[in-house]
């Protein structure tokens, strides 16, 4: 029964991680999907990082494949990283290229290192959610394609992160990401006065951000559809409000220039750019292109070491949206609350 | 022997179970006893929200079965098997199996997760999957969910288990494939490796097959919980395991968190969840600075450490210093062939770039963490980013006592003053970071300041004035 905690750290460790533990001394890129770390007592620990299916969805029997790969090449351990890649630790220098082509006979690049595209993560989606709003494991998929040379090359000015997450819930990391793809519900909550019985009215009125819910009679509410803003914050409190999403409603939204690393011009939030793009299964042609315009500007512009989002506040949004071609719309400023003049600009320094 | 149990007034569920005995002598469990006592909670059984009843047994011997939490009657928890779907093409996921990457379809089709429902999503644009919720398993608080079904002619839903990840995200093969194992008898198959919270999640185990399927992950050496209102499983940056920048041991300090606060992560007890993600340094891997409610950052104080010989070796290697030195954010690097490389302390903010890109250049000596609140990334007003609470902090093991009471004190005042469903970030908003500094107690330092105010409406006490005319 649960209670135990973790397990512990001498159970999870592979032994050269153990032997070196805390005694690193630098790292260096070898090849894109390889680093080497060093270590005080002059060992070398290689490292192979590998591309895994989007939202990290594995069945067991490619999840056992994997293991057979750990157990020969890195003493039977491995681990999952962030972005939700496959890492082996500590591979025999000489059996690399080894590995490499064996996880690539299955099915799986190595790359995602330094100045390349790092694997994409997102969140669940259509495969087991009942708020996504598109179905980020798909497009993740369709734009790893589209960008698969970006991944297993060293060609891009900086580090290059890409997220997708279903709703605006954003378990995948959409605004966390330099270039963050968002699903966006555009229609109504339902209202299930059955359900309602079983929840709070109280916490359902109070769970919305712009006041939209309000009470209609004893044990009833009403929804403005003027104030609605989509969030589905009360189909996460009140079953009440479920399902929500239409195949037409629902869609896309793109955000740029994320990042956590206090590097550069420090931890950002990433900004919208793009309101909407329908869904368009399976491969979603208009993120895609999206997308590629947003990589192919930022490639010929950025200087190097870079991100997106520094490259942005470099240039400026003026010419962001011209190197990108992207329309600009009033969707991209947000007047709901008292930051909202912060969107609108108190200088004249424009760029024309 | 007496044991004391607080359940749920209405259909018995117990949350939490004490002996006599503890509750005399430990005080931070008798502590939590008061404090679950006094305040309404939501069942996470039945969701009846009101006070908790205390049930006193007197049990001999063997554990006995939990009074009242037998066979609580449950709505959500849905009848969940593996319902056999008809052979009907799947041409979207076909499409979505093409390709160079590995695919989720093609995985999804080597398991008994029912395909049909993530087929017809594509086909209709839209999720097929209903409402969840919790589900109740006596003895288990959290860990287990359930995802109800839109379409019960495919399939009627599906419960799943959240197993908190391993330190460093490492897995030994012995202990996967034993998860393999589990997931084969009770689930369908497919692990859910890493969700974004930092939890492995099985999926689809049928209501009877949980009680098992739990216990096995248990004798496994792995443990359940991180869902509803409580600490989520925390995740912390690679760290020492495998980084040479890391400026305090995030592997120990996650292992000593779950020690100390792991009630905490498996019996939800607060107003909203709160993300904990531990980063080595400033470049914040774990991109807590915008996930987590409370985010632990290593930090130095002292300029970074600079190895001339080091660095000259790696210029003459081909080392861009030029670009390192116009990029660092605080123009505070200076290069001159056959001086060396100079940094200005006085620009110098930290932020670690000279030493991710320059073998030589090491961070300095005098290190600690930093403690951020109120990240996140949608709650009441959207995304926001976390902010400063405590610059600096020592971060000392094995059981880092002083982090970690700084940290209980910010979830004191958090649990006290937030309303319900109201994230961090959202109750700092609504309360005004003036008085959020004023409630979490901490001292006033410019580190915590972005900028000074710019308007002059300051609130003044009456005691501060000391003026007759304010009386």
């Amino acid at each position: 029964m649960p209670g135990i905690g973790i397990p512990s750290l001498e159970a999870s460790l592979p032994p050269i991680v153990k032997r070196n533990y805390g005694k690193w001394t630098s790292h260096e890129h070898i090849r894109p999907g390889v680093i080497k770390h060093d270590a005080e007592s002059g060992e070398a620990c290689y490292t192979v990082r590998a591309a895994m299916p989007p939202n990290a969805r594995v069945s067991t029997p490619t999840m056992r494949l994997l293991c057979d790969l750990a157990d020969d090449f890195s003493e039977g351990f491995f681990r999952v990283t962030q972005r939700n890649s496959i890492e082996f630790v500590g591979v025999p220098v000489g059996r690399i290229e080894e590995l490499i082509a064996s996880l690539a006979g299955h099915g799986f690049p190595v790359g995602g290192t330094n100045r390349s595209l790092h694997n994409m993560t997102c969140c669940t989606g259509y495969m087991h959610c009942h708020l996504a709003a598109t179905d980020p494991a798909a497009i993740v998929k369709a734009v790893s394609e589209m960008l698969s040379k970006e991944y297993e090359t060293d060609c891009l000015p900086a580090k290059l992160k890409i997220s997708g997450s279903g709703c605006i819930n954003n378990c995948g990391e959409g605004s966390c990401a330099d270039i963050g793809i968002v699903g966006v519900h555009r229609d109504l909550p339902p209202i299930n006065a059955e359900k309602l019985k079983g929840c709070e009215l109280p916490l359902v009125i109070s769970v919305c951000p712009v006041g939209a819910i309000r009470p209609k009679g004893p044990g009833m509410v009403e929804i403005d559809p003027k104030k609605c803003i989509h969030c589905p914050a009360c189909s996460v409190a009140c079953a009440a409000f479920a399902p929500i999403g239409s195949a037409n409603g629902d869609g896309v939204a793109i955000v740029v220039g994320g990042k956590s690393g206090n590097t550069g011009d420090g931890p950002a939030l990433a900004k919208m750019v793009v309101p909407y793009l329908p869904n368009n299964p399976p491969y979603w042609p208009e993120v895609t292109e999206t997308v590629r315009k947003i990589v192919d500007a930022w490639v010929a512009n950025a200087h190097r070491d870079e991100r997106v989002g520094e490259w942005i506040n470099r240039i400026g949004w003026e010419k962001f949206f011209r190197r990108t071609g992207l329309p600009m719309s009033f969707k991209l400023v947000d007047g709901y609350d008292a930051r909202s003049l912060e969107y609108a600009r108190t200088n004249v320094r424009f760029r024309w | 022997m007496e044991k004391i149990k607080l359940s749920c007034a209405k259909c018995g569920f117990v949350i939490e179970e004490y002996t006599a005995e503890e509750l005399a002598t430990v005080p931070r469990k008798a502590k939590r006893y008061q404090y679950l006592k006094n305040k309404s909670s939501i069942c996470p059984s039945c969701l009846a929200s009101g006070r908790l009843q205390d049930v006193r047994v007197n049990e001999e011997g063997g554990p006995a079965v939990a009074a009242g939490a037998a066979a609580p009657a449950s709505s959500t928890a849905a009848p969940v098997g593996h319902e056999e779907h008809a052979e009907s093409p799947t041409p979207m996921m076909d499409a979505i199996s093409q390709g160079r990457f590995p695919s989720h379809a093609t995985e999804l089709k080597k398991t008994k997760y029912p395909v049909q429902m993530y087929e017809q999503a594509l086909q209709q644009r839209r999720t097929q999957w209903g409402y969840g919720g919790y589900v109740s398993l006596p003895g288990v608080a959290s860990g287990v969910l359930v995802r109800a079904s839109a379409r019960p002619e495919i399939t009627k839903g599906s419960n799943f288990v959240r197993i908190m990840d391993p330190c460093g995200n490492f897995f030994s093969t012995a202990s996967m494939r034993g998860l393999c194992d589990i997931a084969d008898k009770y689930a369908y198959g497919l692990l859910h490796l890493l969700s974004t919270g930092g939890d492995l999640e099985l999926l689809g185990i049928p209501t009877e097959n949980l009680k098992p399927a739990v216990e096995e992950i248990t004798s496994l050496g792995f443990d359940i919980g991180s869902t509803g209102d409580d600490y989520r499983t925390s995740e912390e940056c690679i760290g020492p395991a495998k980084c040479d920048l890391t400026l305090y041991d995030t592997l120990g300090l996650r292992a000593a968190w779950y020690k100390r606060f792991l009630d905490d992560v498996q019996y939800p007890r607060f107003p909203h969840k709160i993300k904990c993600k531990f980063a080595g340094c400033p470049n914040d891997c774990v991109r807590g600075c915008q996930k987590a409610d409370i985010f632990l950052c290593g930090v130095y104080r002292d300029a970074p450490k600079v190895d001339q010989q080091k660095v000259a070796k790696w210029v003459e290697a081909g080392g861009d210093i030029t670009t390192v030195c116009s990029r660092c954010p605080g123009q505070a690097m200076q290069w001159e062939a056959g001086k060396g490389l100079r940094v200005d302390e006085d620009s110098c903010m930290h932020c670690m770039y000279c030493s991710n890109k320059v073998p030589g250049v090491r961070p300095g000596g005098d290190r600690g963490v930093a403690v951020l609140v109120g990240g996140k990334l949608r709650g009441k007003f959207g995304p926001m980013l976390s902010r400063v609470l405590v610059p600096f902090i020592k971060a000392e093991g094995p059981d880092y006592k002083e982090v970690f009471d700084c940290i209980e004190k910010f979830t004191e005042v958090y649990d006290a003053n937030a309303r319900k469903k109201e994230r961090v970030g959202d109750f700092i908003l609504r309360i005004g970071i003036d008085e959020f500094y004023k409630l979490a107690g901490v001292e006033p330092s410019p580190q915590l300041l972005k900028q000074p105010r710019t308007n002059f409406f300051c609130h003044w006490e009456p005691a501060e004035v000391k003026d007759e005319r304010r009386h």
